[in-house]
């Protein structure tokens, strides 16, 4: 009796902690994810063959891009920073400006943007119903011997719901697993008591609100950026982005929508000037870094294997 | 069968109202589930919001939370919305109210939501400034002792800003004084101030804006527009429920009372069905029985006859019943066979294996199976004596019968007993006779049946045809007549001789046709031959047969040159009935100039007062006595006889039947005037032209 009441108690403390770890047991339909991870590196989804979904979500640099902006269809410039496609399930919308509701209205974006794959679905079910191989891997996943467009996002989306990074440092630390140093742990009280944990909180630490760049300062701000006001018709919301996840944070530089911060100090100056109106001491910013750092997770499994 | 429509008709009512009745349940049933399921969606919805509003208050109260919460239930606020909105029941024009409060309360969620979202940015900010605001009086507490003033003011400003937002009052905080003024030299005292003034503008430009967008989310008409929805869906509910009462009462109103019927119109089926039952029973027993006697009829016998393994038939025929009817008239008639029919039932009711049978007018049968013939004999001649000692009383009179009993266990069953019966008829001798093969009656029928069908034939075929056969005249020498001999001709060229075909013919119509044919025939020939006689047979059937007679004198009255030389014969075999209109038919024959002649006498009928009574010219000697004359001396002495009387009586002769040179020159030596034989010719198609003969 004491016993549950004692777990019942912790359960509650632990819940009552802003960030959740990442659950180790999610349940995917692997042989689709695999399909979905050989859609997701080929370029025949571009008109040109020149871009697959990996050009710009790079699976060995944190599902991101380390270019400011990334390049598409012919060499065509994107207008924004590519986000981490690693725990992008566990964002409540998608797109820096949440415009997806969830990751397979996000998919469709890219595929059929002219800047990006500059594709349409007739011409996907097109090229892969003409591929031997892919009408041999659908038909064990799907048993048709049509391939539809659907089926595609739908291969696509299972791998990315496949792409997790569980056990972090700061996962184990939560589950009691471990110990974090004591620079990791002051950096995270910092984390909480300069706010930054009001917005970065939750299983992503982060990906679950929107918040204007330059609360307190205004922050350079260019019209056509895609920000939430291109949703909502909102002026307010100009300069206004879903909160990124600062999951495995540390790989996925540079930062921020338009890719302006190089590294993690530039990163939180700039949060630290715009969003918190203070500024870090130089021991903060180094404390706050080491405990970025507990939230690299491990690689994806589905990445293990080839 | 009016009724049984009528029922048919009430029977598929019933069913299809009681397959109304299933179809309503299942209506019934799929509304009510989805009734039920769109309630249980709108308190999903209901219990959603709550959940929401739950999150957003705690986030208001906490400094920070974990905001994946409010994520996850704005998500679910939607889903159910939108699960809401999908119901199929919202396109029934009955509920329209219900989908506009569905589409009313679509727009203040989605105003709700954007509201979350922007209260969410804003609580960031007011949360963190007024975090850093109660961090930075923390780190600032060397002014205690080197800025008092200042610390006190910027302590009191925070404790403002702390109580308004505790209260969520706004007057808490002073607009007046918030800002720190003073400068001061001190960098680090400076930078304290700076700090200070930018949140605290932060939060007194904010608060009031987030303040109102918290009231907002809070007090918002959600809660109202959701139990409205509810109120009107259930109303609307309840008269789709009225009217689904109604209709199932209606349903099963006309389910009970088409049972009702039907129970009713079969009972009245029944009654019916039981006079036509009635009705079959008696016509079924008259189609099987003799109204009559009540013995079983022909019909029933022909059908039993065949589920009989070895039958054994005894008819009984009445002889003279005709007479009976006759003299007492029919009553006493059916009255007799009634009481036949009753002696029959009395002897044979015991037996197991027989059975009685009417088979017509006074025909009655006993049907046996099973029995041997010797058996069958004997009851045969038991029942015989029993109906001959009968005395049949009828009204005053007292009558005995005799009967005929035809026994017989050989297919074809009925019709060898008819037979046998016919035997028995003209044998008053015995009263019972079995029928065995040795009768030969039946070959008898097939072979008259045959030559009827052969004759038929040669009638339509126009086969019918005369041969002609010389006469000669012994003293010159010469053919001086042509007998016509009937013949037919088969289809295979042979001939078919009149011992065959003749006889049979006399009881049909067409023996009436073969005479017309000849004499036709043979007038036809005797135009074709001047020179020679010719003669035709004519029975007695022939005189008697008006028509015939008429033809016969009609033709002659207008060939008179040739009637002169047509002889008539005859026939001396069969006995003369009608001595008058034979004597006037020879009269009328005589004035044409033909000449009588009598055929095959010496055998059969032979009769010396025909000659007194009739005018005969000639007399054909029958074959019989002319063809053993030269072996046979007592024919030899009664042809000389014959051939004495004759001439004594004026009358001159014709043998026939001479086969030999032999009898040829001792018929002529004994003056017989005339001879035909095949001595000298057979029949002939056509008469020859030449008339001289050697003998």
């Amino acid at each position: 009796m004491i016993k549950t009441l004692i777990l019942l108690i912790s359960l509650t403390l632990f819940a009552s902690e802003p960030i959740s770890p990442i659950p180790t047991n999610i349940k995917v339909n692997l042989a689709k994810a695999k399909l979905g991870k050989k859609l997701f590196c080929d370029t025949i989804l571009s008109k040109d063959n020149s871009t697959a979904c990996v050009s710009c979500h790079n699976l060995s640099k944190g599902g991101a891009d380390s270019n400011v902006v990334s390049s598409g269809y012919a060499h065509n410039k994107g207008n924004i920073q590519s986000p981490t496609v690693f725990n992008s399930r566990y964002n409540f919308k998608q797109f820096w400006n949440g415009r997806a509701g969830n990751l397979t209205e996000q998919a469709d974006g890219p595929i059929n943007n002219p800047d990006e794959h500059n594709m349409d679905p007739q011409t996907i079910e097109e090229r892969v119903n003409n591929s031997q191989e892919y009408k041999k891997l659908f038909k064990e996943v799907y048993s048709t011997s049509y391939i539809t467009y659907k089926q595609v996002l739908e291969s696509i989306v299972e791998f990315e719901n496949a792409l997790t990074t569980p056990n972090s440092r700061f996962d184990k630390f939560l589950r009691d697993e471990i110990q974090l140093t004591k620079d990791e742990k002051d950096g995270y009280i910092i984390f909480k008591q300069y706010g930054c944990i009001t917005c970065h909180n939750g299983i992503n630490i982060g990906g679950n609100s929107f918040q204007k760049m330059g609360t307190f300062l205004d922050y350079e701000m260019q019209d056509d950026y895609p920000d939430r006001s291109k949703i909502t018709k909102n002026p307010n919301h100009k300069n206004v982005f879903k909160v990124p996840t600062l999951r495995n944070i540390s790989k996925t530089a540079p930062y921020f929508h338009d890719g302006s911060a190089k590294n993690l100090k530039e990163a939180l100056t700039i949060m630290a000037k715009h969003n918190l109106g203070i500024k870090f001491e130089t021991e903060e910013v180094e404390k706050i870094i080491s405990f970025l750092k507990t939230l690299d997770g491990e690689q994806p499994k589905i990445l293990e294997e080839i | 069968m009016k009724l049984k429509q009528l029922m048919y008709l009430v029977l598929a009512i019933g069913i299809i109202s009681s397959i109304a009745i299933v179809y309503f349940y299942l209506i019934q049933k799929d509304f009510t589930k989805q009734h039920r399921e769109f309630l249980l969606s709108v308190n999903a919805l209901e219990n959603a919001h709550l959940d929401l509003e739950h999150q957003i208050l705690q986030n208001s109260i906490y400094s920070y939370t974990n905001q994946d919460k409010i994520a996850s239930a704005m998500i679910k606020t939607e889903e159910r919305y939108n699960s809401l909105t999908k119901f199929e029941i919202l396109n029934n024009p009955t509920y329209k109210d219900t989908k506009k409060n569905i589409h009313s309360l679509q727009k203040n969620l989605n105003q709700n939501l954007k509201n979350i979202e922007d209260y969410i940015m804003l609580n960031a900010g007011i949360k963190n400034s007024l975090v850093f605001l109660n961090r930075h009086i923390e780190k600032a507490s060397y002014l205690i002792e080197k800025d008092r003033e200042l610390f006190i003011q910027a302590s009191k400003i925070i404790k403002h800003f702390n109580d308004a937002r505790r209260v969520q009052d706004l007057d808490y905080i002073n607009r007046d004084n918030f800002l720190l003024n003073s400068k001061s030299n001190n960098a680090k005292t400076q930078s304290f101030i700076d700090g200070f003034n930018l949140h605290s503008k932060y939060l007194v430009k904010r608060y009031p804006i987030f303040l109102k967008t918290t009231k907002t989310i809070l007090n918002n008409d959600i809660h109202i527009l959701i139990e409205r929805l509810k109120q009107k869906f259930s109303s609307s509910a309840m008269s789709d429920f009225k009217a689904l009462d109604i209709f199932a009462f209606t349903l099963f109103s006309v389910f009970i009372s088409s049972l009702f019927l039907i129970v009713i119109l079969f009972l009245n089926y029944l009654k019916e069905n039981k006079k036509l039952k009635e009705t079959t029973a008696s016509l079924k027993h008259s189609l099987s029985y003799d109204h009559l006697t009540d013995l079983h009829n022909r019909r029933a016998f022909e059908s039993n006859l065949l589920k009989i393994s070895k039958p054994h038939l005894l008819i009984l025929n009445i002889d003279g019943f005709k007479y009976i009817n006759d003299i007492y008239g029919n009553d006493v008639g059916n009255i007799i066979l009634q009481e036949l029919a009753q002696i029959l039932k009395d002897k044979f009711s015991s037996r197991e294996n027989a059975c009685l049978y009417r088979l017509g007018g006074d025909e009655f049968g006993v049907l046996f199976n099973n029995i041997s013939d010797e058996n069958a004999y004997e009851i045969a001649k038991e029942l015989v004596n029993k109906i001959i000692n009968h005395n049949f009383i009828v009204y005053d009179l007292t009558l005995h019968l005799m009967v005929s009993v035809a026994s017989n266990s050989i297919v074809p069953i009925l019709e060898n007993a008819d037979l046998t019966l016919k035997v028995l008829k003209k044998d008053y001798t015995q009263r019972v006779l079995q029928y065995h093969n040795n009768l030969n009656l039946q070959t008898d029928v097939k072979e008259n049946m045959n030559t009827i069908e052969l004759i038929k034939a040669a009638v339509d075929d126009d086969k019918i045809i005369p041969y002609f056969q010389p006469i000669i005249n012994l003293k010159t020498s010469k053919i001086e007549k042509y007998e016509a001999l009937v013949r037919i001709k088969l289809k295979d060229g042979t001939l078919l001789s009149p011992y065959k075909f003749l006889d049979i013919s006399k009881k049909t119509s067409y023996y009436h046709f073969i005479t017309k044919t000849m004499i036709e025939k043979t007038l036809k020939m005797a135009k074709e031959f001047p020179q020679y006689r010719f003669s035709i047979n004519i029975s007695m059937i022939d005189i008697l047969d008006t028509k015939l007679t008429h033809i016969l004198f009609t033709s002659l009255d207008a060939n008179q040159d040739i009637a002169k030389r047509l002889d008539i014969e005859l026939l001396e075999s069969e006995d003369i009935h009608n001595l008058a209109a034979v004597k006037d038919f020879i009269t009328k024959l005589h004035a044409f100039g033909s000449k009588i002649l009598i055929d095959d006498f010496g055998t059969g009928y032979s009769n010396f007062s025909y000659f007194s009574d009739l005018d005969i010219d000639l007399v054909k000697i029958d074959g019989s006595i002319v063809s053993e004359i030269e072996t046979d001396n007592r024919k030899l002495h009664m042809l000389t006889s014959i051939h004495k009387f004759s001439n004594g009586m004026n009358m001159k002769n014709v043998a026939e039947f001479v086969e030999t040179r032999e009898v040829a020159l001792l018929l002529k030596e004994i003056g017989v005037e005339y001879a035909q034989g095949y001595y000298f010719s057979q029949p002939l198609e056509r008469p020859l032209e030449n008339d001289e003969v050697t003998i």
